[in-house]
Formats: structure tokens, C-alpha cells, sequence
């Protein structure tokens, strides 16, 4: 028998070519692991508005010139007076993640939100495309889950409740083990972007309304900048704790067994009519073919661009004269440029919208009889679900939450007109 | 009596072993909390000397800095143990090779102090997916001396690790065992290597910075995911292949490190789960679970945390196994050739 010592000399000999191998495999890996720098974080200009407003190159770098100036960087914030958000909290959330002398964490936005919301809050975080629903676009500053009106902005109590109980069924986290400074911190950081994202599409748009004097440069003043393009914005934001929904109180001697009937029949019938989209089952299997407004704005988009493209293919350039041949090369040059923004990484592959299954009991929105009548009340904003609002007397509503509620538990019976429940239905 | 002598070499090694494990799951844990800029000066803690600073601010202070301090604390402690363990290799061992292991040890943990210094000065993130490459490849290296340093009467103990094979009788199965002698060195060298890449594109994955593109983030999700097949598929076929050796210790390294592969797979899920739910496209609606998963929770930090260990683990497994069956090549094929074994 050979010694221990001769064995692992043997061993390492054998070995040695391989450790020449094994040692360039490693540094090569960890060159490559290295290789290039952290890019810096920037607030990425929204492509998509701008090459829908057919935006020259020199006006886009004049938008992102008063956007800087006027919201500053994702590492250094900047929140205008008007806005009445609070710049302290704004520090705290802003900036990569890193804790100051107190051992106070700041960089929040950054540590819990950016890799799928974007760091411009955009929804387009490199987690995103992998992401059903896809994350929450702020720029357009529409939100699903809020106790006011359907084209009101939610209080600052709506979203610290998103982020305190997270939306289940999507992979939007509950954030309720962070501190109530934390959570307000990152709630007004939310605001901020998406005030900042509002205001660049206002911005946008504001070149089409421009007269022939201005020569397609905005005004940078005051008046035009904070008067008319940032204050109808802010003053959304600042009026949404007026506008919640008033919502009357359930009877207190209500018989549930008759609501959930009562509510059962609006379900059904045509004034509510929920089963067009939540199906006859409550599967969410009834129409499934719409997008939400996120996803509507890029198949919009994309269908333009396709069937521009097929009418400028069959488009005959022979007898044009200078004119319009300038024009016809400039709309090609459009339509290449918005595919090229579709497919570069300024918007996602559309996905249609999926009716909530309502025997799961899984609510996004908050699973209170309350959140439910908001939703039914006022719709949700962005999405196809429409408000109930005008068509279903306000006391009616609640029918329609208590037999909502009572779905998950329906464990036999008829279920719908025509089409009976099965097990394999439910799972 | 006699007392049993202390072979310093492996007795240092294997202290460095336990003590880099512990540092490892600190840093880990690091990731998992985005707590390495919980200190936001080099060498010194705020301030303080690091070893001087004080042991109440410490444990009484903040999570992030409880783990970001006791990582430095340490690492510094791996440090010095690395130099006694590359003193005592020096001194006892002869072999050139054993030496350059030990070289290279104090090498790596000296770059790997540096770059988690620059990883805080710089608060680069590049910096700290290099950071987070070579601390498993120091582990490697301090499981490999580990390994090699082993005294003979430890070896003597488990045969099975240097023996000549058992008798020379053929049996009429011992062509397999040839056959398995020769391939499972290549396997299991695939395996380790394979292991090291895979946590190379996981420390991508979980630094990976919120500026970067969608794109960089699908391709890296691709590579792990390839990597997890490949780590696999590896260890499957390395636990056949050591299965025929007559040695058992590479057959149970093994089939220890199928059961962890498996357990990393489903972690593997677990983290994706933790960090960003159900993927709603490929599961049936009706898994989603009712409530969201909570952001930061002990249960999530532990999947993702455990899921990073397990890859340590699985890689130092297989730096064992390696050796071992290189070992088992080296003393069993001179005495058993290849005409003699399939005859």
C-alpha cells in the first residue's frame, strides 16, 4: 500500500497541468464578472411619447434639459415647491443604497422598488418583462387601487396601503416590516416620480400646441413651465384627499342571504353586468381580449407603425415631386425610429389583461367588503374593469360586494346560466 | 499514554474551512439585506479602528451594521488564520504544489480584503460581483488544503480514500470500476468547475444593479438557469460514475451532493418565489397564494440566503470529491492496467 504522502504527490502532480487550466477558466470568469462598469442611474427620457409626438432630436434634449433642472437626478433629487412634496423623505428614498451616520438607511427606492419599477419608474426594471402583471408604470400617474373617484389620483393613504399589504397575485410585495418612516419616505418618492413623469408627457406634448413664432422650442419660463405645465399636475395630486368616494353605510339589519341574491342577480344582469368579463362561472372567463391603458398605448403604437410602414411599402415614389418625397422619407424615418423605441427596450411585448378569477378570493385591490366597493364603485382606473357608478344605485353596490364575497364558498348549486361548476374549475 | 500528535497544517486548514463557511454566510447575508454600505468608510469602522470599535454599537446597533461590521470582523480573522495555515504548510509540507495552494491562499484573501475595501470606498457594485467570485474560490482552495493536507493516520482510518483497491482478483463487474477510475476524475472536475460558474452567475444575478437593461437580466436568468441544468445533469453522472469505484467515500461525497443539487433546485425556486411570487404565466392561477410575500422577511431572507449557501457547499462537496477521485486514479491505476482490468 502506497504511502498518503506519495498518493497526494501523485495526485497533485496529475493535477498541476490542470491547475494552469482551472486558474485562466476562473480569471477569465472573473474578468468577465468584472468586466465594464456599474452604469450610472439616470432617469431614462420616455421615448415612446416623444417619437409619438414626432419630437426632433434637439427637442428632446430640450425636454431633458427642463426636466433636469426642474427635477434634478435619481441620486440627487429635485422637488419643485409647487409639488408640496417633502425633499427630506425624498433624500431618504433617492440615491444608491448606502446608511449615513446614524446608521440610517437611505437608497430605499433603490433597494426595494427599482429593479422592477425602473429607476425612472417607468415599470421597465430589468425584472420587468419577466413580470405578469408587468410593474407599475408611474409616469402616466394612473393607479389602480385607491378609495377616490376613477380619474382621480389616490390619497397618500391609498398607496401607503398598497405598500404596507403588497398586491397578492402579482409580485407586488407586501413592504409591512419596514418602518412607518420608511414606507412614507418611498410612498412620496413614488409620488414624486410619477409627478416627474407627467409632467415630461406634458411637456411632450406641449411642442403640438406651439405656434409658428416659438420655432419649435418651448418657453422656458416661470409662467409656461410651473403655471401651466407643472401646477395642473400637482394640483391632481393635492386634491385627491377631496375626492374619495362617498360610500354609504351597509344596512345594519341587512339579511345576507337576500344581498347575495340581490347582488347575484346585478352580477347577472345588465345594469352591473360582470359577467361579461368575470364569466358565467366567475372564472374570469368571460372576455379576455383587452389590454390595459398601459398596454393599449403600445399596441396602438405598434399597430401604427405597422400599418404605416405597409402603406409607405406600397407607396409609389416615382412621380412625387421633391416635396413630398422629403415628406415620404421623413414619416419612414419616423416609423423606423418608433419601431426601433418599441423593440429597444423603451416598452414591453403587450400582454391582454386576464379577468380576476372571483373564486380564489384573491383581491389586489384589498380584500375589505370596503376595497371591493371602491373597485365596483369607481371601476379601476387603466384597467377595462368600468365603474358601476351611474348605473348601479350606490346601496346596491354592496349586493353586488356580498355576493362577491360569498363566491370562494359557493361549493355547489348552480353556478351559472349555463354552465355548472367543476372541480377542475376550481383548481 | 500516548497523546496524538496535531498535524497544524490540516488542523489550521480545517479551522479555515469552519471559520470562512461562517464568513460566508455572513456575507451572503450581506447581499441579501443590501447591507454593504452599512459602513460607509475602509478600514475603520465610522471612524474607529474595526477592532477597536465598540462591542454594544455593534450587536445593539442596526441589522445592516450588526452584519457588515461582523463580516470584516471576520474576515480579518480568516485572514489571520490563513496566514498561520500558509506558515504551517511552509513549514511541514514539502510538496511544491501543497505550497503554491497555500501561496495562492494568502494571495486570494489578501485581493478579496482589498476588493471588499474597494467595493465600500468606490460603493461600486461591479466591484462586489468580483468580491462575491472570489470568496468561493478562496473556500475552494482552503477545502482543497483542507483535503490534501490530511495526515496518513486519518487516511488509514477510511482506506477507501488511498487504498490500492482491495484485492487483485478481478471480479467479473471490475471493468466497470476500471472504466468509472478513468472518467469520474473528468466528471467531477466538470462538476466543480461547473459548481463555480453557476455561483459566478448567481453573485450576477444578486448584485445586479437597477440601471441595467432588461435584456442583461434575461440573459443572466438564462445562464443560471443553463448552469442549475448543467450542475445537474454533472452531478447525476458523477454519482454514477463513483458508484462503480470501490472506494465508497466518493460514492457517498456523491450522492450527497445529488441530495443538495436537489435541495438547491428547489431553493432555487424558493428564492425566485420570495423575491417576486409565483411566475403567473407557467403555474395554474389557483397556486397563487392569497397574500402577498412580505419584502424582507426572515423566511424570504432565509430561502435566498440558504439558496447562496447550499452553492457554497455544493461547490466545496465537489472540490472534495475532485480530489478524492484523482486521488483514487493515482493509486489505483500504475498496479491495475488497462490490458490486466478487461481481460
Amino acid at each position: 500500500m502506497k504511502s498518503q504522502s506519495q498518493i497526494v504527490s501523485r495526485t497533485l502532480v496529475r493535477l498541476h497541468s490542470s491547475w494552469a487550466v482551472a486558474a485562466c477558466g476562473v480569471t477569465l470568469l472573473m474578468c468577465v464578472s468584472g468586466c465594464g462598469s456599474t452604469p450610472a442611474a439616470w432617469f431614462r427620457p420616455n421615448m415612446v411619447e416623444a417619437t409619438k409626438q414626432r419630437l426632433t432630436p434637439d427637442q428632446e434634449r430640450q425636454v431633458s434639459t427642463v426636466m433636469l433642472a426642474m427635477f434634478g437626478t435619481p441620486d440627487a433629487p429635485v422637488a419643485p415647491p409647487e409639488t408640496g412634496l417633502d425633499e427630506a423623505k425624498l433624500q431618504l428614498a433617492a440615491g444608491p443604497v448606502h446608511s449615513d451616520i446614524v446608521g440610517r438607511k437611505n437608497g430605499l427606492y433603490r433597494e426595494h422598488c427599482a429593479h422592477c419599477h425602473g429607476v425612472t419608474g417607468d415599470g421597465l426594471g430589468p425584472t420587468a418583462a419577466f413580470l405578469n402583471p408587468y410593474p407599475r408604470d408611474y409616469r402616466p400617474g394612473v393607479f389602480k387601487f385607491k378609495s377616490t373617484e376613477r380619474s382621480d389620483k389616490p390619497t397618500h393613504e391609498d398607496l401607503v396601503r398598497i405598500l404596507h399589504n403588497g398586491i397578492p397575485g402579482t409580485s407586488m410585495p407586501s413592504f409591512a416590516l419596514l418602518s412607518p418612516p420608511k414606507v412614507e419616505a418611498l410612498v412620496e418618492y413614488v409620488k414624486y416620480l410619477s409627478i416627474r413623469g407627467e409632467t415630461e408627457i406634458a411637456l411632450m406634448r406641449a411642442f403640438f400646441e406651439l405656434d409658428d413664432e416659438a420655432q419649435g422650442k418651448l418657453p422656458e419660463t416661470r409662467e409656461f413651465l410651473v403655471d401651466e405645465v407643472l401646477t395642473p399636475v400637482t394640483e391632481k395630486w393635492k386634491s385627491a384627499a377631496d375626492a374619495l368616494i362617498a360610500v354609504p353605510e351597509m344596512a345594519s339589519d341587512l339579511d345576507l342571504a337576500a344581498s347575495i341574491a340581490k347582488g347575484k342577480e346585478l352580477f347577472y344582469g345588465d345594469k352591473a353586468n360582470c359577467v361579461k368579463c368575470h364569466g358565467p362561472t366567475a372564472l374570469g372567463d368571460g372576455q379576455a381580449n383587452d389590454y390595459d391603458d398601459w398596454n393599449k398605448a403600445i399596441v396602438e403604437v405598434s399597430k401604427e407603425v405597422k400599418s404605416g410602414l405597409e402603406r409607405a411599402g406600397e407607396t409609389s415614389t416615382s412621380g412625387m415631386d421633391s416635396e413630398a418625397l422629403a415628406e415620404h422619407r421623413g414619416q419612414l424615418a419616423w416609423l423606423d425610429k418608433f419601431g426601433r423605441v418599441l423593440d429597444g427596450g423603451d416598452a414591453l411585448r403587450p400582454r391582454t389583461i386576464q379577468p380576476r378569477n372571483l373564486r380564489h378570493g384573491i383581491y389586489r385591490g384589498g380584500r375589505r367588503p370596503l376595497d371591493l366597493y371602491y373597485r365596483i364603485h369607481a371601476g379601476i382606473n387603466g384597467a377595462p374593469m368600468p365603474a358601476a357608478k351611474g348605473t348601479v344605485p350606490p346601496e346596491e353596490i354592496w349586493h353586488i360586494v356580498n355576493y362577491v364575497k360569498s363566491l370562494p364558498y359557493e361549493l355547489d348549486g348552480e353556478l351559472g346560466a349555463d354552465r355548472p361548476m367543476v372541480a377542475k374549475d376550481r383548481f | 499514554m500516548n497523546l496524538p500528535t496535531i498535524h497544524w497544517p490540516h488542523a489550521l486548514a480545517c479551522l479555515l474551512v469552519g471559520v470562512t463557511a461562517v464568513l460566508l454566510c455572513f456575507g451572503a447575508l450581506v447581499t441579501t439585506y443590501d447591507a454593504a454600505m452599512a459602513v460607509p468608510d475602509w478600514p475603520g469602522t465610522f471612524g474607529h479602528n474595526m477592532f477597536l470599535y465598540p462591542l454594544k454599537a455593534w450587536l445593539w446597533g442596526p441589522w445592516d451594521l450588526f452584519l457588515e461590521h461582523g463580516h470584516r470582523l471576520l474576515g480579518a480573522l480568516v485572514g489571520v488564520l490563513t496566514l498561520g495555515m500558509a506558515a504551517a504548510v511552509w513549514r511541514r509540507e514539502t510538496d511544491a504544489t501543497l505550497r503554491a495552494l497555500a501561496v495562492a491562499a494568502v494571495l486570494l484573501v489578501v485581493v478579496q480584503g482589498v476588493l471588499g475595501g474597494a467595493r465600500v470606498l468606490l460603493d461600486d457594485k461591479t466591484v462586489a460581483k468580483v468580491h462575491a467570485c472570489t470568496g468561493p474560490l478562496f473556500f475552494s482552495v482552503a477545502i482543497a488544503i483542507a483535503t490534501l493536507t490530511r495526515p496518513p493516520r486519518l487516511a488509514a482510518a477510511k482506506p477507501e480514500l488511498s487504498a490500492t483497491g482491495g484485492d487483485d482478483v478481478l471480479r467479473p463487474d471490475r471493468w466497470k470500476a476500471v472504466a468509472a477510475l478513468s472518467t469520474a476524475p473528468w466528471v467531477t472536475a466538470g462538476l466543480l468547475g461547473a459548481a463555480y460558474v453557476q455561483l459566478v452567475a448567481g453573485a450576477q444575478l444578486r448584485h445586479l444593479d437597477a440601471a441595467v437593461d432588461a435584456n442583461t437580466f434575461r440573459w443572466l436568468v438564462a445562464l443560471h438557469l443553463a448552469g442549475a441544468l448543467l450542475v445537474t445533469v454533472l452531478s447525476i453522472v458523477a454519482t454514477g460514475t463513483c458508484w462503480w469505484l470501490e472506494a465508497g467515500a466518493p460514492r457517498r461525497l456523491a450522492l450527497m451532493i445529488l441530495v443538495l443539487v436537489g435541495c438547491q433546485l428547489l431553493l432555487g425556486a424558493g428564492a425566485w418565489v420570495v423575491s417576486w411570487g409565483f411566475p403567473a404565466d407557467w403555474l395554474p392561477q389557483s397556486w397563487t397564494p392569497a397574500q402577498a410575500t412580505v419584502a424582507r422577511s426572515a423566511r424570504g431572507a432565509a430561502v435566498v440566503t440558504g439558496h447562496v449557501v447550499l452553492g457554497m457547499l455544493i461547490l466545496g462537496a465537489s472540490v472534495v470529491l475532485a480530489l478524492s477521485t484523482w486521488a483514487l486514479r493515482s493509486s489505483q491505476r500504475p498496479g491495475l492496467g488497462k490490458e490486466r482490468a478487461f481481460a
